[in-house]
């Protein structure tokens, strides 16, 4: 990985997110939504809302709008929001932090449960374990997560009633309350991603365990843990980091339906009420982020790549 | 005196799903310390069962059945899985057949055998470093102490191989089994190797089961010499005896199935009529980038030469030297600069006529016979195609030595050699006149690998078909071959007539490549 290719890669991250600029900002001008409407509301006046549109630039061409919302993005200016009349930056930063702190903790909970989980089902293929793996598989990839969000609403909370049932309170304020509000929707979203990288797990480890390279360390008389850390889990794990960036895809479109399942004013959530209300600056900020994340969440599984693969060689 | 290594009566069964089939029957054989034993065999033999035997290395569905394998003295067989691991690396040491898949990559070489060193000898990893350094420099490595910070794919594949002999020599085993530890490597490559290998052994006085399916190479290497077929030793014997005096009638028959560069098996001239040249042509692999052209291995340049009307045209050199690439640019797979003229009329574009004309057989029939055709269907579309009859597939397979009930047969239910010739007459269904055989017979075994070389033989006889021939076998070209082309790093390097080979006045390529070939077992003079 030299220089040379991270400043590439950056720069290429950088015309992504441009297009995705361009987009956003092309799909919002074709909603049926006035900025001016929305702020004076049905009864104004032709002339105050023609007024408040000049004031807005909403007169201006449309390569010129595009040009200013653009310069202003650059300047960390997301607009102000249509609904509250607060800067848009700051909120959506705020909901995105509490979304990567729910996504963090899935992905954390699904590397701990699913990578031992699908070595041991690759390990003992045929066993008992090997089977309820392949049922946890099936169950989190085919059951979509609202009804998972249920099914853990039902148990845990209702039921049970060990968990609250929605709501958020951020660790900074209380952490063990903070932490019993995470527990649901973590739980229903690394269900799914322990699905994907079980099965990852699994068979990726079954074809390094048949492979020569571990078999000449058997053979070297090294100890089974020694062959499975240090031979076997390694080269296992490679393809993994790309499925789990891959996850963060799907995590960004999930974690709308969990958020707003258990209410948690996260990034998607509040894309959500964007979108109910009109709120156009609003929306292109939550898109424009969605995408920058993902963008990012790339970048680092390429690196991470690198760094556990040393074949790969980025120049 | 008790043998080191001594397998008594061994019976290996493997439980499938059609019942167990047995793959050792009955095997004796015993090494001496500080002896070599060559184990020879066919594909299929039971070498490699064997092997794994000897290392306790057995599939699930294995049993050992009957027999004993004892180090020393000591019982192999009764070992627990902990005793069993104390044992292998420490006093068993393995040097496997592909250095390129038998080393894990990504980690770095150092670090594969420290690890050993740490495991059996005890050592601290910063001892273990300085133990594997002077590893690798007495395995003649320079830089020894940069490669320990590589990894794998860094190195070329004799230093590769390098550092798993290290690694298998570095704990002082007993005993090392080699399994077909040159095969796939060059042949040059390979000879430095043997040599290594005659030092180490002389130093150490390590004894070794050496498995190859290369008669030659086991006469090189080893004393005493096993043959195997069908899970039995069917003999055993000193080297220099056995191989000159067979007494098993298949032991005979693999040492005559060995290619003698002196026996030549086409006594004829070709005619002086032109059929194909080549000018200049050149392929470039690079990859097109993005923001610049990068330069890529494997291409080839200014390579020109002719073939004449029933001329077998010899193409050697090592593996990355572009013959294959040679093969797919005569053919049209790649594109190529350059030009080809076919009787002497340009070729421009690769029409119908040229197409036809020019047939390929390739190295892997596994890959290059469609699993989901049968037989008949392979062979239907070059007739199909180049105006032949359906009527003609039964006559084809006989041309092949093959029985026209096979035109219904799957490809799988093929042996290789037999895959092998529904592969030719697929070429033939054309009626080439002139037919590219890219190692063709490389990744046979020796007996079907002769009686391949007897088929295109006779093949030319009936049709007068020109071949061109690419090997790496010198032994193998030098029966066959009219005339030899010579290519190194992508470009030709010599061209001459094969009578001339060994007067002297090769290119020195060549001639390394020659010194670097076995000498056919059970002839007292080479070339």
């Amino acid at each position: 990985m030299s220089l040379t290719w991270l400043s590439r890669r950056l720069l290429l991250m950088a015309y992504t997110m441009l297009v995705v600029a361009v987009l956003v900002f092309a799909i919002t001008q074709v909603l049926p939504a006035d900025a001016a409407v929305t702020l004076l509301g049905q009864n104004a006046t032709p002339a105050a809302l023609l007024a408040l549109r000049q004031k807005l630039g909403l007169t201006d061409p449309t390569w010129l709008q595009f040009w200013h919302w653009l310069w202003s993005l650059l300047h960390g200016n997301f607009g102000t929001s249509m609904r509250t009349g607060l800067p848009v930056g700051p909120t959506m930063f705020a909901a995105l932090s509490r979304s990567l702190l729910l996504a963090a903790c899935s992905i954390l909970l699904m590397l701990v449960i699913a990578v031992p989980l699908g070595v041991l089902a690759a390990l003992r293929r045929g066993s008992a374990l090997d089977v309820f793996a392949s049922l946890v598989s099936y169950l989190g990839i085919s059951v979509p997560e609202f009804v998972t969000a249920t099914f853990v609403l039902v148990v845990l909370a209702d039921r049970l009633g060990w968990l609250p049932a929605t709501g958020y309170v951020p660790l900074s304020q209380h952490f063990a309350d903070g932490v019993r509000h995470l527990i649901a929707p973590v739980l229903t979203i690394s269900l799914v991603l322990i699905a994907h990288v079980a099965r990852m797990m699994r068979s990726e480890t079954i074809d390094v365990l048949a492979s020569d390279y571990v078999r000449a360390a058997q053979l070297k008389g090294l100890l089974r843990r020694t062959v499975l850390v240090r031979h076997v889990l390694r080269n296992a794990l490679l393809p993994v980091v790309t499925v789990v960036a891959l996850d963060v895809g799907y995590l960004l479109g999930g974690i709308i339906v969990v958020e707003e399942i258990f209410a948690i004013p996260g990034i998607g959530r509040e894309l959500l009420i964007a979108i109910q209300n009109r709120d156009l600056p609003s929306i292109q900020a939550g898109a424009l982020i969605m995408a920058g994340t993902y963008a990012v969440a790339n970048l680092l599984a390429d690196i991470a790549y690198a760094l556990l693969d040393p074949r790969l060689r980025y120049d | 005196m008790t043998a080191l290594l001594e397998v008594r009566n061994l019976t290996l069964d493997y439980a499938t799903g059609r019942g167990s089939f047995r793959a050792l029957e009955d095997v004796s054989l015993s090494v001496e310390a500080g002896e070599v034993l060559g184990l020879v065999g066919e594909s299929g033999s039971g070498k490699t069962s064997l092997a794994m035997a000897v290392m306790g290395h057995l599939a699930g569905n294995a049993r050992l059945t009957a027999g004993s394998i004892r180090l020393g003295g000591a019982e192999l067989t009764a070992l627990g899985p902990a005793a069993m691991r104390a044992t292998l690396g420490r006093r068993i040491g393995m040097v496997f057949q592909n250095p390129s898949t038998s080393l894990n990559p990504t980690l770095t070489l150092g670090r594969q055998i420290t690890e050993v060193l740490e495991r059996h000898r005890g050592l601290s990893g910063r001892e273990a470093w300085k133990e594997a350094v002077a590893w690798l420099e007495r395995v003649e490595l320079r830089h020894a102490e940069a490669l320990m910070r590589r990894y794998p794919h860094e190195v070329s594949g004799g230093e590769k191989q390098r550092v798993v002999i290290a690694t298998a020599f570095a704990p002082h085993p007993e005993i090392v089994l080699f399994d077909e530890p040159t095969t796939a490597l060059d042949v040059i490559t390979g000879a430095r190797i043997l040599e290594l290998f005659h030092k180490l052994r002389a130093e150490t006085g390590v004894a070794g089961l050496y498995i190859s399916h290369d008669l030659g190479l086991v006469a090189r290497v080893a004393e005493n010499v096993a043959v195997m077929r069908g899970g039995r030793i069917v003999e055993t014997g000193r080297a220099t005896h056995l191989f000159a005096h067979p007494t098993h009638d298949y032991t005979r028959r693999l040492v005559d199935a060995v290619p003698r560069p002196h026996r030549r098996l086409v006594d004829d001239n070709p005619g002086s009529a032109e059929l194909l040249r080549a000018e200049a042509i050149g392929v470039s692999y690079a990859r097109r980038r993005l923001f610049r052209a990068s330069p890529a291995g494997g291409g080839i340049d200014g390579v020109s030469f002719a073939i004449g009307e029933g001329e077998i045209l010899g193409l050697v050199g090592e593996s990355g030297s572009g013959k294959s690439t040679v093969a797919r640019a005569l053919t049209g797979l790649v594109r190529a600069t350059g030009s080809l003229r076919l009787d002497g009329v340009p070729v421009t574009r690769m029409r119908h006529d040229y197409r036809r004309a020019v047939q390929i057989v390739f190295q892997h029939p596994d890959s290059s016979l469609n699993p989901r055709h049968r037989v008949r269907d392979i062979l239907a579309r070059p007739l199909r195609l180049y105006g032949g009859s359906l009527a003609q597939i039964p006559t084809l397979l006989r041309n092949v030595n093959l029985p026209a009930d096979y035109a219904s047969r799957w490809p799988h239910q093929l042996s290789g050699g037999e895959k092998q010739r529904v592969a030719i007459a697929r070429a033939f269904a054309a009626r080439p006149r002139l037919v590219i055989c890219d190692e063709i017979t490389a990744s046979l075994d020796v007996s079907v690998q002769a009686s391949t070389i007897e088929l295109l033989l006779q093949l030319r006889r009936q049709h007068g078909t020109a071949y061109l021939f690419i090997t790496h076998d010198l032994n193998l070209i030098r029966q066959i071959a009219h005339r030899l082309i010579v290519m190194r790093e992508g470009r030709l390097v010599d061209r001459l007539d094969v009578k001339a080979l060994g007067s002297g006045r090769e290119h020195p390529y060549t001639r390394a490549l020659m010194a670097a070939s076995p000498l056919p077992v059970g002839e007292e003079t080479g070339p």
